[in-house]
């Protein structure tokens, strides 16, 4: 029986990419792709792939919250975070997510096989920079080293991240309410109880928050007339 | 005759998604790829493509840069830029550097066929970004 695969990228040149790669393997078959964190819950719920390959930086839900809400779904999904930066934070919060593979976006065409093939075969896969990082805490805590993930956001629910990604990403409550599923007050509720937790009296301060603990992520705006060896993402 | 066509792009997955996206079209051919500035220009030099689909942020030198290079030695040969930088500024300064055609790339599945189109018969495309928040369009 081939090993089913979901896709999610928020870039379909991305995914177009991700899935010839994947289906040239022997076994394989990407079984359903998604544009976003929340429809790659909803394809998992109705698909059961074997393995989820999720970006992290994906509108509306991002990857890692989706991973949580996967693995929450179902302990046994078995999911690779696809992430452009392997920064400690980002580790942690993949780790803390329940993630079994961690791959570098710009490294997937060399290692997402094996990531693949190391889930196949209920292995982990991380990047060796993820490696020293688990081994550290391991050596620090006589554990895993996940426990200190992220100081700020353990105050938060997992709906409350939901709601800061939706309204950092310039929704209203009332579009944060559509898209969530709820009644416009208690959205209203939602976005009072995340400002009084974290202190914040704008949704500047929100949006600061949000793309400081890679709650959504922004691209930097660079002028590469003047450069020629820029090698930002 | 068939549009010969080189992808740029440091991200291998990425060109590998440009070559499946534009295969679906017989009458383009995919014939290199490169994945830095440097090597386009190289690349182009050498292989003199009909269009060359450009990346920005790139390591050794980015794509604004081997755009200019590539419209000095082979003034034939079109540039589309393909970013992820969604960014009136950007455009302008791609425009600038001799870019027939900017696409961003999260509107890539809406924009490539008819911006490649548009540039290979050396029309210009513009691509609405966020701020100009207009209709895409192409342009003399």
């Amino acid at each position: 029986m081939k090993l089913r695969i979901l896709l999610a990228d928020d870039h379909e040149v991305v995914r177009r990419g991700l899935c010839t790669l994947l289906q040239s393997h022997e076994g394989w078959e990407v079984c359903g792709e998604a544009k976003d964190g929340r429809e790659a819950v909803d394809k998992a719920r109705q698909l059961k792939p074997d393995v989820v390959v999720l970006d992290v930086g994906m509108p509306n839900l991002n990857g890692l919250a989706a991973t949580r809400q996967l693995v929450q779904q179902d302990r046994r999904c078995k999911v690779i975070v696809l992430t452009i930066t392997d920064s400690d934070q980002v580790i942690r919060e993949a780790l803390d997510a329940g993630a079994r593979g961690f791959v570098l976006k710009s490294d997937a065409a060399r290692d997402l096989v094996s990531a693949v093939e190391a889930l196949q075969h209920d292995r982990m896969f991380f990047t060796p920079r993820v490696n020293d990082l688990v081994l550290a805490g391991f050596l620090e805590k006589g554990h895993g080293g996940s426990s200190n993930a992220v100081p700020n956001l353990p105050k938060l629910t997992p709906r409350e991240r939901e709601v800061i990604q939706l309204l950092a990403e310039g929704k209203s409550s009332k579009e944060v309410a559509c898209v969530l599923n709820l009644s416009t007050k208690t959205a209203e509720t939602h976005r009072s109880n995340i400002m009084r937790k974290l202190g914040f009296h704008s949704i500047r301060d929100l949006v600061v928050y949000a793309v400081k603990n890679n709650i959504i992520q922004v691209q930097v705006p660079e002028h590469p007339v003047t450069q020629s060896n820029d090698s930002a993402a | 005759m068939a549009v010969r066509i080189l992808i740029v792009d440091d991200h291998s997955v990425v060109r590998s998604g440009l070559k499946s996206l534009l295969r679906e079209r017989a009458e383009w051919e995919v014939i290199a790829e490169a994945e830095d500035g440097l090597e386009a220009v190289d690349k182009a030099g050498t292989l003199n493509p009909d269009v060359v689909v450009l990346d920005v942020s790139m390591p050794r030198m980015n794509g604004l840069a081997a755009c200019r290079l590539i419209r000095q030695s082979s003034p034939d040969c079109e540039v589309l830029i393909v970013t992820q930088h969604d960014s009136a500024q950007m455009m302008r300064e791609a425009l600038a550097c001799g870019a027939r055609g900017y696409v961003v790339k999260a509107n890539l599945a809406r924009d490539l066929f008819a911006a490649v189109e548009a540039v290979s018969q050396h029309r210009g495309f513009v691509a609405a970004t966020r701020e100009t928040a207009g209709a895409t369009s192409e342009v003399p």
